[in-house]
This record gives C-alpha cells, structure tokens and sequence, in this order.
C-alpha cells in the first residue's frame, strides 16, 4: 500500500487513461460479437495496438515508482516518459482506424436513401452502430487522458 | 525556475504533437477515401473537368488527317515487310533479282484475295495491288502474259449486286474468270485457276511461252481460297475449272494449279509460289520432294490496300524475310486429330428435345433440327454435336510432341500407324511440310537464348534474354522466338494432364548491325507455364522438374534444341542435330497453390458440363493423350459410336440444356423497382475514383435507378448501338463492324482506315506491331468519332478449314494471346473499345448456331479461352464478342462458367461482353443470357429497347418476358443491371466520355498536409527537449 501512497496526481490519470482504455477493448469485443452490421468485422491490429497501450501506460507508472540513482535514473525516466508519449499514439492510431473502418457502415446506417433507411435501420443495427461509436469515445477518451497524463510526473515528490 | 522541470511539459507537447501527426497521416488516407463526399459536405472541389480539346483524356497521336492516313498506310505496308513468310528458298529465287524479270500466273496475281471492298478491304484509291508494287520496285513483268491474263482471263468490270444485310444494290468489282471468294457451307468448292490446255481458246498469243526470257525470268504463281462469315470448307469437295468433282482437298493445289506451275516451270528459270489465303493450304505437290517441286514458297496471307508494297520488299530482298508461319503445314489435312470430329453430325435420337408444350412458347412446335447460322425455323437447334477429342493436341502441338516422344518415349507408340496419312507408319518428316514458327531469313543469323527468370508468384513474369547475332554482312531485321517445354510426369499420366513437348511463349523482333548482336528481352505471364488439372486438383498445377527454355526458329526447331539437350541425337531418331542450348529453370515440388487463385478467386472447374463423359456417365470419349498415341487417337464420335441423350443418367437435364433452359425465371422474389436517384451518367458524378473502381458504390446507384423495363430491355435486345436509359442519361454509343479496322468512310477525304491484315499481322510474330495497329486503329476511331467496334478476331484456329480463320491469329493460344493483347492495349490507350470475336469455340462456322462443342476442361481453358486471355486479362480490353456455338449443351452466351467464373471472376474483367447476332429466340435464351452476364444481346431490335414492344404489352421476341413476369425475379433484374453497370463503367473509361478531370488542392487537403508537417517538426522539437532536459545533471547536487 505505500506504493500506493507514492502515486501522484499524474499517475491515477494515466491509470485512468489504461483504464479507458481496457474499457474500449472490451467495448469492442463486444460489439464485433453481437448481432448487427459491424458482427465479425474485426479492425485490423485494433485489439493488439490497445492492448500494447494499456502496457505502457501501466509500465510507465511502475516504473515512475523506482527511484534509481546515478545515470540510471535518467535511463528510467526516459523510458517512462517515452511510454508515457507511445501510450496516447497507439490509441490514437487505434482511433483513425476504427473511424477509417467504420466511417461508411456508419453513413450506412444513418444516411441511407429514404427508400431503403427502414431496412438498414433495425435494431440490431442501430445497436451495433452505437456500440461503435461507444467504442470510438472510450478510445477518444483513453487518447486524451493519456496525452494530459503525459504531462505529469508520476511518483509524488519526495518532502 | 530550473529547466529540468520543464521536461514534463516538453514530453507532453511532444506526446500530443505525436498524436496529431498520427492522425493527420493516418487522417489523409481517410480523408482521400471518402474525398467525394468529404467534398459535398464541405462544398469544396477536389477534382476540376477539363473540356479543353487539348486537354482530353485520349487525344490523337496524329494532328492532321493527313498524318493519320498516312501512319495507317505505313502500318499496313509494314505488315506486308513483316508478315510475309519464305517457306521455301532453294536456287537462289529470292530475293528477286535487282532489275529482274518476272512472269506472273493465276488469277490472284493479278486480284490477289479479297479483290473487292468491305469489311475485309478497304478499297481506298491509292491501293496498290501486287502487279503495281512490282512494277513500282523496278521489276519487269512480262507483258504478254499480263495482258493475257488482264484482259482475255479476268477482264475486270464492275456488277451491281445486292447488298447482304439492306439489300441495296451496290457497285462491285467482277471478273469472267476469279477463285470463288466464298467457299459456302461445307459445300463443293470449286478452284476456278485456269489451266494452260486453255489458255489458247482464251486467246493467249501463239507466242505466249516464247515471249518470256526464261534465263532471266521468275515465274511467280499466286493461288488464293476464299473465305468469310457462314463459310466452312468441306474436305474433299473440290471441283476443277470445268466444275467436274476430283475429290482432292479444297485446300490442297488442284491440277490445274498445278498445271499452272508446271507451265510457270517450263517457260520460268525459277518458280516461286505465293500462297494467298488465311487458310492453311496443302503444298505437298511443290513442296520439296514433291511432284511439282518450285524452288520458292511464300505465304502472303489475306491482303488489304497496301501490304503488297511491303510484301515486294521483302520478294526484293529491300527488306529482310521474318515473318514466321502461324500454323503448321502438313501433306494431308486428314493428319490432323481435330479433323477427325470436324462438321459434326446429329445425336442418334435428338428429336426428343423438340416439344409441343414448351411452357414458354404455347402452341408451338419446336424442333432440334440444325438451322442456318440465321435462324429461320422453329427449332432448338441442339442436335448436332462434335467432341473435340484431340484435346490441347492442336496444330504443332500434336505433331512436335509426337515427333519428340518418337525419340524419347517409344513406347507411347508415337510411331504406330494411327493417324498416319503419307505411310503404314507415323513419320514427322512425311506428315509435317513447315512447321509453326517456321520462316526463312535472307540474312544468316543465330538466335541464343542466353538467360531466363522466372517470377513464380501469380502476376509474375517470365523474362528471357535473348541474343540475336547477324552473321551477315548486312544490317538487318530478325525474329527471336522464345520456347518452353513443361516437364510430363507420372502425375500428369496418372491425371490425364496433357503437356506439349512444345509450347510457344512469346516472340520480338530487333534490328542488327552487320555481324554485330543486339540482346532481345522477351517477357511473357508465368502463369501460362501452369497447366489445367481439371481431374484431381481441379485448378492450374505446376509440376515438379525441369523446364526448359530455347530460343528457336520454329517449334521443330526447339523440340530438336530440347531432344539434344537430353542427349539424342540423329543416331536415335531426330530428324536433325541441335545445339541443345537451352536454359531450365527447376519447380522442386508439384505446386497446386501458386496459380489456384486469380485475382481473388479461387480457380477451379466451371465448365464440367462441356465434357460428353459427364453426360453420358461413362467413359464414352477417349481424349488424345501423349501416354498412348496409338490407344487414344482420337475416333470419329458422330460416326464411330452412337449417342443417344435417352441413355444418359442425366437425360432431363441434358434435353433441358438443349433447350436452353439454363436459368428459369423465378416469381417468390419482388424486384425493385427504378426511379431517379439523383445521379446521372456525367462528368459532374463521375470523377477519377468513379472511373478507377467499378465497385464504386455511384455505379450501383445509377444502375439502381434504371427501371425493370428498360434494364432488362436493354440486355436482351440492340448491338448496332447502346440504349439510352431514362434515369441514367447515357450517351449512345454505335457499334462498327471491321476485322480489318473501322469500315466507316472518313467524310472529309472519302479515306477508309480498314487497311490492316490479320493474316499478315499474325505471321509477323511482332507483339510490338500488333500494339502498334491496335493504336492505329485506335487514332483511326477517335478521327472517325466512332468508339466500338468489332475489330478483331482471336478465336483459336483449330483445323483448316474454319471460313473465318482468316480473321483469326493462329493454331496456337500464345500467339494469339500475345498479339491480342498488343492489338487491345493499342485501342484501350485511345480510349477505343474493340472488341475481340467469337470467344468460345467458334472452331466451324457449320452449324455455329447451335453445335454442341464437347471437351475436357484442360482444353476449355488452354485453348481458345487463352487466345481471349492476355487482351482481356493481361491488357486493358474492354469489349468481347461471344460465339454462337454451344460449350458442351450450353449455349456460349448462356455459359455461367466462362463469361461469371473466369471472364468476370478470374480475370476481373469489366468490359462488354455481347452475343453475336442472336438468330434463334429458342436456342438463345434471353433469362439465360442476362445471368450469364451479357451485357447486350446482338440483334436486330430498334433504338431504345424495352420487354414491352410485342403485341399486348410484352417483349417483342420472347412473349412470356414482360415487365410483370420478371418483377417477381429480382436475381434477374438485378443481374441485368449489373450487366448494364459493366456497359457504363467501360463507356466511362473510354472516348466516348472524352475529357479529362484533374485533382486539385482543397483548402482541407493543404490544411491536413500543414498540419502533418507542424505537428511533425513540434513532435521532433518537443521530444528532443525533453530528453536533453531529462539527461541534464541536477544543478543542484553539483553544489
């Protein structure tokens, strides 16, 4: 728990961001797998660039916890602050991906022609779309609350 | 404040700056993705029209008219340089000697084929026939002989006939006496050449044999055979002069062509003959050997307004001899396996196919009689059938792979008698005269093959190099030919996989210094290494071992090459020693992966139907193999065995299939209805993506909006020109007619640009000139402002005896393939649709409005399909004429397999596919043909079709079509819309929408591009600063 006790404001909002992450996969997973007009339509390396962003955020708060001495120090740091810039660019490329692959099943659904809108809009693809578009705001949200916690030190200053 | 701590922030803005950058690069993609309708919503502009002439997307390579005549003149006169083809040279007759004398015999001489204007000449007034491009070269032509044959012989005079198609008279060229320019239905042909017995009641001088200086004289003999559309040689139906049957081969030189020679022998010191024709004639008598044996051959193919001046050039030796012959020679058609099921004849029972009570016709009784190729009965028209046994054993593939395993596998019995016309034995020597590729070159030259690569992934490439050494003392002009022989395994024999000894790939010409050497690179898809496995692994195969490469002057030439290099010699049979320089190139294992998928699509069989076994559930054909020539030769199967569709385990659906039930209109499924969608055939809505993908979702949106009515309509109803579709606002686009080019008459200068050779252009062996005709013909449309037409032919030339063998290339697939993919990429780069006839077997024009044609699927896809492959799959050709004739029981343009499967799938074709003049409502199938993918049945219907123009509200040719009977199919309507979004996209992608649109900047293209570069300069000046703020030592811990 003291470990805990050393996490800095920068650190539970890059938690928070891991988090949001996290919740983004399975948001995800979830809406490939149910009935709709996005089921199986997977996003090529979505899940693994998430994933690895998770990683890192949880990496760079471990390691912004251990307090080297010498050139050590500045080697962890480094590494920290470099995960702490990867995290928020793996789920911004998450991002543009899911919006490049999702963008015309979207119009799709909701801009169709009058004449066949009530075909494409049934519930199972109403559901889908909102499922990704809950997708694509987590991952918005994981992406800025990694960028602001880039900001931030992640271990509280020592008095 | 230390600078340290403003790392944190430094590696903050580097972390959003990375994530802008990330989303401008990835965002562009996007962005360009939806760019359209990115434009619509912000009313920016991302591509600008440009109406400007100068600026159109296809422009002429010629600026005056003037120039485009005189690039067509040339083009043609290059044909007559490059296609004339030295068969036989002995005694020095040519070239002609400089200032020399000739005497010229037969009618062709003097009116070589084809004499008069059409589709196959174009009659231009500065034509020049073979008399005047002698004397223009400076050679004497005895003038009592000319004169005799002018004036008392053929006495040309015009005549007013009518015309085929209006009726209309028209003026025509006659003569008292000419070869029968039409040799008719596999009916008697007679060989009108005046013998010399009757030269003297014509009215030739006394003097005639005196008056020529027979030391200084060549007698030069032409001999034409006729041709055209409906025309099929029977073997042994030829008439003489007098009309009187001899029973002789039309296509082999009758007595009194002979009796010609002989006189041309005996008043000439040297005889040589030309031989004027598309079809492969028989020249044993004056071959070498034969009875009347001259001392030179030329082919000189099927001429038009201007190839004579090139062929005199290279009579005179002003140009080197490189034309090489397209097909083989032989003593005696009958040699040939294919003509062993050649014409055709009726099942033992097909009436049973006939019916009273066909639901779609009431009251009628239809027949399966065979019919003329333009209807006129109430018929099926399925009873006759032929199998083509022989399989891919076609031309110099039969008689070179035969001749090879003579040497090297006994015991096929390559040897035996069977098939065997000039002895108790086969022997390659007595049965082959010339053979393909064979053409002789004035100048001594060497062709070495001197490396081969081969890119072994789906869309590779072979690449030869190969050196071309002129050992003359002039410069001049050669042919390469590159060779490949494709290893025969245990595999093959166990799974009927046929392999040629021998395999043409491809072929370049080069200009050499004198005794110097220039290195030709010959290129040719790997793909077609690949052989049809159509029993085990169902897909294209590569089997393991050695391929050999050669570069040879002729297949004979290159099986000898492959024979020495697997150490035979003369000792062991060859007919002739080989250096054996060939280049192999090894496949490890058997591979059934790299050439199974085309495109996306998995290859596998789609044309099992077309085999006879799979009908008559038995083992009832034997197909030619090269495991036992003598057990598998193939039998007469319309006379040998009796088929009766009774006996077949399939009998319903086969009679079914007869009748042309291959898709059965359904009623459970509502089709929607058009209407306007707002989109139109425009350069407002088609813009560069548009023109780029025909799965651009604009294009099934416009097709959606055409209604049941007219989609349907104009499927199965036009081929003179393109419907206008409401909705849709397209432009009409007419369709022209001509082999030769377009025939339409320039209205300026009265100039007709049809002045190509297809015959000549097929023995130029020259990829390059058939590129260079295409463009041509290409210029010549866009002069014309005419865009479609019909300009080429590239059906497989399967026996002599074809009628439209003059329109086609070649015996052989790859020459076919090669040249067809020059001529079609040549018009496809102005814009031109040109459409190659007839794809799918019109192997006899006897009965093509119906015939059955039998085969195994290795030939289906080797054969005639590969003849269509490199203009519609390897070039950008964007229109093909389908046969009449059946595949199998199926009617060709009903064939899902080739025109869905292979054209549309494998190939990712997106051109035009038309019938060719639909003839019989009860043997074409309109419901069929829509679900085969025809985007437009040939007929004769008027302007604007629609299913509504017949009595009481229905389609005019097939009552039981109306709007109401297909509004319930919804598979078929939309199958015609798609047809008509192929026909739209392709009339997008040509001339006929003649302007060109450019991309330009948007305000949101440079904004994202000056955001990519900001953020990407932030990003690398943020993060630098953080690391050297981070690695700085504390100040503080120094003190």
């Amino acid at each position: 728990m003291n470990v805990i006790k050393k996490f800095s404001v920068g650190a539970w909002i890059t938690l928070a961001a891991a988090v949001m992450a996290l919740v983004s996969v399975i948001v995800y997973t979830v809406n490939i797998g149910s009935a709709g007009y996005f089921q199986n339509a997977a996003v090529s390396n979505l899940t693994v660039f998430c994933v690895l962003a998770v990683a890192a955020l949880a990496a760079a708060v471990a390691l912004g916890q251990i307090k080297p001495s010498g050139s050590a120090a500045s080697l962890v740091e480094l590494v920290q602050g470099a995960l702490q810039i990867a995290a928020p660019v793996l789920l911004t490329l998450c991002l543009a991906n899911l919006v490049a692959a999702r963008a015309e099943g979207l119009g799709f659904i909701y801009f169709s022609n009058a004449d066949v809108i009530k075909e494409v809009q049934t519930p199972a693809n109403l559901a889908s779309a909102t499922g990704t578009i809950a997708n694509m705001v987590c991952l918005a949200a994981a992406m800025v609350i990694g960028m602001v916690g880039a900001f931030c030190g992640l271990r509280k200053k020592e008095k | 404040m230390r600078a340290k701590s403003f790392a944190p922030v430094m590696r903050g803005i580097a972390a959003i700056m990375a994530c802008v950058l990330v989303l401008t690069m990835v965002g562009a993609g996007v962005a360009d993705t939806f760019r359209t309708r990115i434009d619509d919503a912000l009313r920016t502009q991302s591509y600008v029209t440009n109406t400007d002439p100068d600026s159109a997307r296809f422009k002429s390579d010629y600026a005056t008219i003037d120039d485009m005549m005189a690039a067509a003149k040339a083009l043609a006169i290059k044909e007559g340089e490059e296609g004339t083809v030295i068969m036989k040279n002995d005694n020095g007759a040519l070239p002609l000697a400089d200032g020399g004398s000739v005497a010229l015999f037969g009618l062709a001489a003097y009116a070589p084929y084809p004499y008069t204007a059409g589709d196959l000449k174009a009659g231009n007034e500065d034509a020049v026939d073979l008399l005047q491009a002698l004397t223009d070269a400076g050679i004497k032509v005895n003038e009592t002989v000319r004169d005799f044959y002018l004036e008392k012989v053929l006495n040309k005079h015009t005549e007013e006939v009518p015309n085929r198609w209006t009726g209309e008279l028209e003026t025509q060229v006659a003569y008292d006496n000419i070869y029968v320019a039409a040799p008719g239905d596999m009916a008697e042909y007679q060989i009108v050449e005046v013998p010399p017995e009757k030269f003297g009641e014509m009215g030739a001088p006394d003097d005639w044999k005196s008056s020529i200086d027979k030391a200084n004289t060549t007698g030069i003999c032409v001999f034409a055979r006729g041709a055209g559309e409906g025309n099929t040689y029977a073997p042994g139906s030829a008439l003489d002069f007098e009309g009187n049957a001899t029973g002789k081969d039309p296509l082999a030189l009758s007595d009194d062509e002979l009796a010609v020679i002989d006189a041309a022998k005996e008043t000439c010191s040297k005889v040589v003959v030309l031989i004027n024709s598309g079809n492969t004639m028989v020249l044993k008598d004056i071959a070498k050997g034969g009875a009347h044996e001259v001392d030179g051959i030329a082919y000189i193919g099927v001429i038009n307004d201007y190839q004579c001046t090139g062929i005199v050039k290279v009579l005179t030796g002003q140009v080197n001899a490189t034309g090489a012959l397209p097909d083989t020679y032989v003593a005696d058609n009958a040699s040939i396996p294919a003509v062993m099921n050649f014409g055709g004849g009726y099942y033992a029972d097909y009436e049973i196919v006939g019916r009273k009570d066909d639901p779609r016709y009431p009251g009628v009784e239809i027949g399966n009689e065979t019919a003329g190729s333009f209807g006129g009965s109430d018929t099926y028209n399925g009873g006759h059938f032929i199998v083509e046994a022989e399989g891919i054993y076609v031309g110099y593939k039969y008689f070179e792979t035969r001749y090879y395993d003579s040497v090297m596998n006994p015991g096929s019995k390559a040897s035996s008698g069977k098939g065997a016309t000039q002895d108790s034995a086969w022997n390659y020597g007595k049965e082959v005269l010339y053979t393909f590729g064979h053409g002789l070159s004035y100048l001594d030259y060497t062709q070495t093959l001197k490396s081969v690569d081969v890119d072994k992934t789906p869309d590779g490439n072979v690449t030869a190099v190969v050196e071309l050494k002129n050992n003359s003392s002039q410069d001049g002009y050669f042919l390469a030919q590159l060779y490949v022989q494709q290893p025969y395994t245990d595999y093959d024999k166990q799974n009927n996989v046929e392999k040629s000894a021998v395999m043409f790939l491809n072929s370049a010409k080069a200009q050499v210094k004198a005794g110097g050497s220039v290195d030709v690179t010959i290129t040719v898809p790997s793909k077609y290494l690949a052989s049809y496995d159509y029993t085990n692994a169902k897909t294209y195969i590569l089997d393991a071992g050695d391929y050999l490469f050669t570069a040879a002057p002729g297949a004979h030439a290159a099986v000898n090459n492959f024979l020495a290099h697997q150490g035979k010699t003369a000792a062991d049979g060859m007919d002739a020693e080989a250096d054996g320089a060939v280049v192999t190139w090894n496949v490890g294992t058997l591979d059934t992966d790299t050439f199974s998928v085309e495109n996306g699509t998995k290859v596998t069989n789609v044309a099992e139907t077309a085999d006879l076994n799979y009908w008559t559930g038995t083992n009832t054909v034997t197909y030619l193999s090269r495991h036992d020539w003598e057990g598998t030769y193939p039998i007469n199967y319309n006379t040998d065995v009796e088929i009766k569709l009774a006996d077949s385990p399939k009998k319903d659906e086969w009679i079914a299939e007869l009748r042309g039930e291959t898709y059965t209109i359904q009623n459970n499924s509502p089709a929607t209805e058009g209407g306007d969608k707002g989109v139109r055939f425009d350069t407002t809505n088609i813009q560069y993506e548009q023109l780029e993908n025909v799965a651009d979702s604009f294009w099934d949106t416009l097709v959606s909006s055409i209604t049941i009515d007219e989609a349907v309509g104009a499927v199965i109803h036009g081929g003179s020109r393109s419907d206008v579709l409401t909705n849709v606002e397209n432009p009409i686009v007419i369709q022209n007619e001509g082999v030769s080019g377009f025939t339409a008459t320039h209205e300026e200068t009265g100039y007709r640009f049809n002045v190509h050779s297809q015959t000549l252009l097929a023995s130029s062996f020259n990829p390059e000139l058939a590129y260079e005709w295409g463009r041509v013909e290409g210029n010549s449309g866009l002069w014309l402002q005419r865009y479609h037409l019909w300009g080429t032919g590239l059906t497989q030339r399967r026996t002599p005896y074809n009628g439209r063998n003059y329109e086609y290339i070649s015996e052989d697939p790859m020459l076919s393939n090669r040249m067809g993919c020059g001529i079609l990429q040549g018009c496809a780069d102005m814009g031109i649709l040109n459409g190659p006839k007839h794809m799918g077997f019109n192997d006899q024009e006897h009965n093509r409005g119906g015939v059955s044609a039998y085969m195994n699927e290795q030939k289906f896809r080797e054969t005639d399909l590969r003849c269509f492959q490199g203009g519609l799959e390897d070039a950008d050709g964007m229109a093909v004429m389908i046969a009449f004739n059946r595949i199998g029981a199926t009617n060709a343009s009903h064939h899902v397999g080739m025109l869905q499967k292979i054209l549309r799938d494998e190939w990712a074709y997106t051109g035009l596919i038309s019938t060719d003049m639909m003839n019989n409502k009860y043997y074409f199938n309109a419901e069929s043909m829509v679900m085969a993918g025809i985007t437009q049945v040939a007929d004769f219907g008027g302007d604007d079709n629609h299913i509504t123009l017949g009595e009481g509200g229905v389609d005019a040719t097939w009552a039981y079509i109306s709007p109401k009977t297909v509004a319930n199919d919804s598979a078929l309507v939309e199958q015609a819309r798609q047809n008509l979004k192929y026909q739209l996209y392709t009339f997008a992608n040509s001339a006929i929408m003649n302007v060109s649109t450019e991309r330009v900047d948007t305000w949101w293209d440079v904004a994202l591009r000056n955001a990519k570069y900001i953020s990407g300069a932030l990003c690398a000046v943020t993060a630098a600063a953080w690391v050297i703020l981070t690695v700085i030592p504390d100040k503080k811990k120094e003190v």
